[in-house]
């Protein structure tokens, strides 16, 4: 490269060229080639400025770009009213190219000379003309990847037991092997395998409340097969998952099951054509394809296409399709789905039921795999607890995470903590269950109090649950000359009045109804009572 | 020569004065954000230590900061980001994302929003290619290929988080709770509004995986740490330049707090409403009095600060009414006393005033009835008077059934500060039987 152009050298960066021995030096102000597509005709630039990164371990630069004659578009090379000299470079003012680029990609200096005198072919001078570009459009990004950016400095590992039981107890670190659902996995697994070693299709309806399991059991059933099928066990099939929530509407289904099985891009009503295509003509050596559809309900639209069609290309005989739907409620067919597309699902059903106390111990218990940090009866607490109210692992784990979190901030430092007791738990438990009206009854202001007894006065004298604000008023200023306080104008009146409704401790009316909006209480009277009458005292 | 060692800077009084005003106008408009934000140490060091962990060991949470409007939430937030943003790693390695209820109506809009501040490749300049759905699969995609321990920590803050459960099934929501409870890249999302019962808005499986971590703003400020902090907020810090001055400012303000209707003023507010936003909005109110020819807050400042905040917003306008104008609105006080507030029309209360006129009337003149019905018409373009019925039907005017938005107590307060009333209108206001 370097001999065709004769070039020269200078000292400022060195740059060693694979399959070159000499190093070349360069300098800003100097012109350059970077390395481009075609490795004959590299870019050619005007080095700018040198500089580092933040990290300084990665070295950039600022270049002047400029186009070589087959660069430039063939409406710009007529508007130069000659004919241009072959070797001849212009330079780039258009905005399509980054101006900064990494050194890796320069491969050497090039002189340049500014000359209007005609030049011998094969000289190694470039003449150059300053040409205005015009500032190209940005393009659509065709290839663009999604990625968030790295760190700079890694994750810390956690240093002591508290930190390693919290990274174990966090929702997302899902063990190998679920416990407390051995007998789920194993019927799912058997399904799944049957269709799989047959090489038919079916379908499967699983249903349980939110935090049970459903979606971690079926990616443990499916990672058992792609062992078994790696190990030549059964036969190779294809795995996909589409979430009904993370869809903007239900047809997109098609685009995306598409878009999983084939890499096509294609509009929803094409992708469903040609996957109908698929499913019912025969292909040699097709495999198997489970499917697994989260959140089913959400697909749900008025005529039910789009769950009719995921039920019935796997009762095509060359389908080979296993669908496997999870949802929350059990009886979702009988009441969303028209008789054929109730029927098409079938009977093959599973429902999960929430964790009972015994079975959240297990679990919080094999999360930590004897890392100690918690004590037995905290954890029993925790567990009926939760147990008692949802049965949802999800809360268990959090207010478990929480507790460590209580304990570590309870100790004077991080290391002496100890294990997470009863107090701990206890505390968490109340942040994360307790509502917290009557919390912000006793600390609302004197008048927001006087207001909501004013307004427990009116329902009562009225017998309803409902009165006016113009009603609540009369018996608030009432309320007020008892109290030996000054009278409020309407003004404040309302002011304390939306205040309270902000917050929801009173629901009301649109506040353009201005005096004769609507108010009722969002809270019970007793608690109201209790609230205030414990904060007199 | 001797040399005279500059003990203290003396500036002229209203240099002093643009200064005091400069620094206590930022602190009441809140331009500038406290030291420390007061009362609420425990909610800010939960708050921080859920925030370093994310940035730092890489563990994702969710939180949701609810407390009364004007509690401070956004303060502290921003106090803790502050915080956080000055250690050392983890100012160069967190993207925050911040979202508005109020602004990003719809989740398409909230995608393209995050999408246009995560600076994803799917962005050019300022516009983002792409259609909803696209957006969509482009950020599940880029969060899913993140790894706890590689990829940046994103914090999503999500202003008036309520807002955003009104959005069509929750999809947002659900999709940055899944995220913070998956293994893929570590986000935060912290949700600040002012409902109490913000999880009842959050459906079954959002709510699942919502971590029900929530800090509570709820002030129990006693009487006398809000006169303390009305204190330490009309005090000038201590890095101000002149000494003499600062001294001064100081003392006078240390007195002012301990002058007795100062303190019943006070008190009155601290009834009303005991949080930040009033309270500055007051003091404002009382600085804006203070200049070069007056360098200092005197008592009658706050209390005229308290009578203009403290004032009823109908009183002016029923100021600037004409009598006829008033004699309606008292024919229709009249109405409602017999009638028990049943609405009334335009008919009824023309006869109540004619009764009026023929019987205790000397000073009012006998207007036509079109003039009548123009100072009708007028006190329904104030919303002094509502129309009832929003039905389409076309009833004729007069006969249009409409109810008084005006109190009792409102009308004969102006009836008493009303410039030359005459006298025998003030008798049939007062009179109980019109």
């Amino acid at each position: 490269m370097e001999t065709m152009f004769g070039l020269f050298l200078s000292r400022y960066l060195n740059i060693g060229v694979e399959g070159q021995e000499a190093v070349t030096t360069v300098t800003p102000g100097q012109y350059i080639l970077i390395e481009g597509n075609d490795d004959d005709n590299p870019f050619v630039a005007k080095l700018l400025k040198l500089f580092g990164d933040e990290s300084h371990k990665q070295k950039k630069a600022l270049v002047q770009w400029f186009l070589r004659l087959s660069e430039v578009p063939q409406n710009k090379k007529l508007l130069l009213g000659r004919s241009p000299h072959p070797q001849e470079i212009f330079y780039y003012l258009g905005r399509a190219c980054d101006d900064e680029i990494n050194v890796e990609s320069i491969l050497g200096t090039v002189h340049v000379r500014q000359d209007s005198s005609p030049v011998e072919p094969n000289s190694g001078f470039f003449p150059c003309f300053p040409i205005q570009a015009t500032p190209s459009t940005p393009r659509t990004p065709r290839n663009a990847t999604p990625s968030i950016p790295s760190r700079t400095v890694p994750a810390r590992q956690p240093g002591n037991i508290l930190e390693e039981a919290r990274a174990r107890l966090h929702v997302s670190s899902v063990p190998e092997s679920l416990p407390c659902r051995e007998q789920e996995f194993q019927d799912i697994y058997n399904f799944v395998e049957s269709k799989v070693m047959d090489g038919t299709g079916g379908c499967m309806y699983i249903s349980g409340v939110p935090g049970t399991g459903k979606t971690a059991t079926v990616h443990e059933v499916i990672r058992c097969l792609q062992h078994a099928s790696d190990m030549d066990e059964i036969p190779m099939f294809r795995f996909i998952e589409i979430n009904g929530m993370k869809m903007t509407d239900p047809h997109q289904a098609y685009v995306q099951i598409l878009q999983k099985l084939t890499g096509q891009k294609a509009t929803a009503d094409h992708a469903a054509a040609l996957l109908e295509k698929r499913f019912s003509n025969p292909a040699p050596k097709k495999e198997t394809t489970v499917l697994l559809v989260d959140e089913l309900d959400l697909l749900w639209t008025r005529k039910q296409n789009v769950m009719y069609n995921l039920f019935d290309w796997p009762t095509r005989h060359h389908a080979r399709l296993v669908v496997l739907t999870i949802a929350n409620t059990m009886d979702l067919p009988e009441r969303i789905m028209i008789n054929r597309v109730a029927s098409r699902l079938g009977l093959t059903r599973m429902s999960f039921q929430p964790y009972s106390f015994k079975q959240l111990q297990q679990i919080i218990t094999s999360r930590l795999n004897k890392v100690k940090a918690f004590e037995e009866d905290a954890m029993q607490l925790v567990s009926r607890k939760v147990a008692a109210l949802s049965g949802d692992a999800r809360r268990c784990l959090d207010i478990c995470r929480r507790a460590t979190e209580i304990c570590e901030h309870s100790a004077s430092h991080p290391s002496t903590a100890g294990l997470v007791r009863m107090s701990h738990v206890m505390e968490a438990l109340d942040e994360m269950f307790s509502s917290s009206y009557i919390t912000a009854i006793r600390c609302a202001s004197l008048q927001e109090q006087l207001f909501l007894r004013a307004v427990i006065a009116e329902f009562r004298r009225l017998g309803l649950e409902e009165a006016t604000f113009q009603q609540v008023f009369v018996q608030h200023q009432a309320l007020c000359r008892v109290e030996g306080l000054q009278p409020i104008s309407v003004s404040e009146g309302l002011a304390v009045c939306q205040r309270l409704g902000a917050c929801r401790l009173l629901l009301l009316e649109a506040s353009r109804l201005d005096v004769l909006q609507r108010v009722r209480l969002n809270v019970s009277q007793d608690d109201v009572l209790y609230a205030l009458k414990a904060d007199r005292d | 020569m001797s040399k005279r060692k500059v003990k203290e800077t003396h500036m002229p009084v209203g240099e002093c004065i643009s200064q005091v005003q400069m620094i206590l106008r930022e602190r009441f408009c809140h331009r500038r954000l406290p030291e420390k934000p007061v009362g609420m140490e425990s909610q800010h060091k939960h708050l921080l230590e859920l925030l370093r962990r994310t940035a730092v060991h890489g563990e994702s949470n969710s939180v949701l900061i609810v407390g009364p409007r004007g509690s401070g939430k956004t303060m502290l937030l921003n106090c803790v980001l502050r915080e956080l943003l000055e250690v050392k790693d983890v100012n160069k390695n967190v993207l925050p994302v911040h979202l508005n209820g109020l602004l990003q109506t719809d989740d398409r809009i909230a995608l393209k929003e995050i999408t246009r501040q995560l600076n994803l490749e799917n962005v050019v300049g300022d516009k983002v290619f792409g259609s909803f759905a696209e957006n969509l699969a482009f950020l599940l995609e880029a969060l899913k290929k993140g790894d706890r321990s590689s990829s940046r920590p994103v914090l999503f803050i999500l202003d008036e988080f309520d807002l955003f459960a009104h959005h069509k099934n929750q999809t947002l929501l659900y999709n940055l709770l899944d995220v913070s409870q998956s293994a893929q890249a570590p986000i935060a999302v912290i949700g600040l509004t002012c409902r109490l019962d913000v999880l009842e808005l959050l459906e079954k499986r959002v709510k699942s995986r919502f971590s029900h971590r929530q800090i509570h703003l709820l002030s129990s400020l006693s009487f006398i740490q809000y006169l303390d902090n009305v204190r330490s907020q009309l005090s000038l810090p201590q890095d101000f330049p002149d000494t003499k001055f600062y001294d001064e400012w100081n003392e006078s303000i240390k007195t002012l707090c301990e002058d007795q209707p100062v303190v019943d003023v006070l008190q009155r507010h601290y009834n009303s409403s005991k949080d930040f936003r009033s309270l500055h909005l007051l003091l404002m109110l009382a600085l804006s009095r203070v200049s070069a020819s007056k360098p200092a807050i005197k008592p009658t400042d706050l209390l005229e600060a308290s009578r203009v905040c403290m004032v009823d917003s109908k009183a002016n306008i029923l100021h600037g009414l004409s009598i006829l104008e008033l004699c309606l609105i008292i024919a229709m006080k009249h109405l409602n006393d017999i009638y028990e507030g049943e609405p009334f029309n335009f008919q009824m209360v023309h006869n109540e005033f004619k009764k009026f006129l023929q019987r205790k009337s000397h000073s009012i003149h006998n207007f036509d009835k079109p003039v009548v019905i123009k100072a009708f018409e007028h006190l329904q373009q104030l919303e002094l008077i509502k129309s009832m019925d929003s039905s389409t039907a076309k009833i004729q005017k007069e006969y249009q059934l409409m109810k008084l938005m005006l109190d009792h107590s409102q009308i004969m307060e102006a009836l008493q500060k009303y410039p030359q009333c005459p006298t025998d209108v003030k008798q049939w206001a007062m009179s109980a039987f019109g």
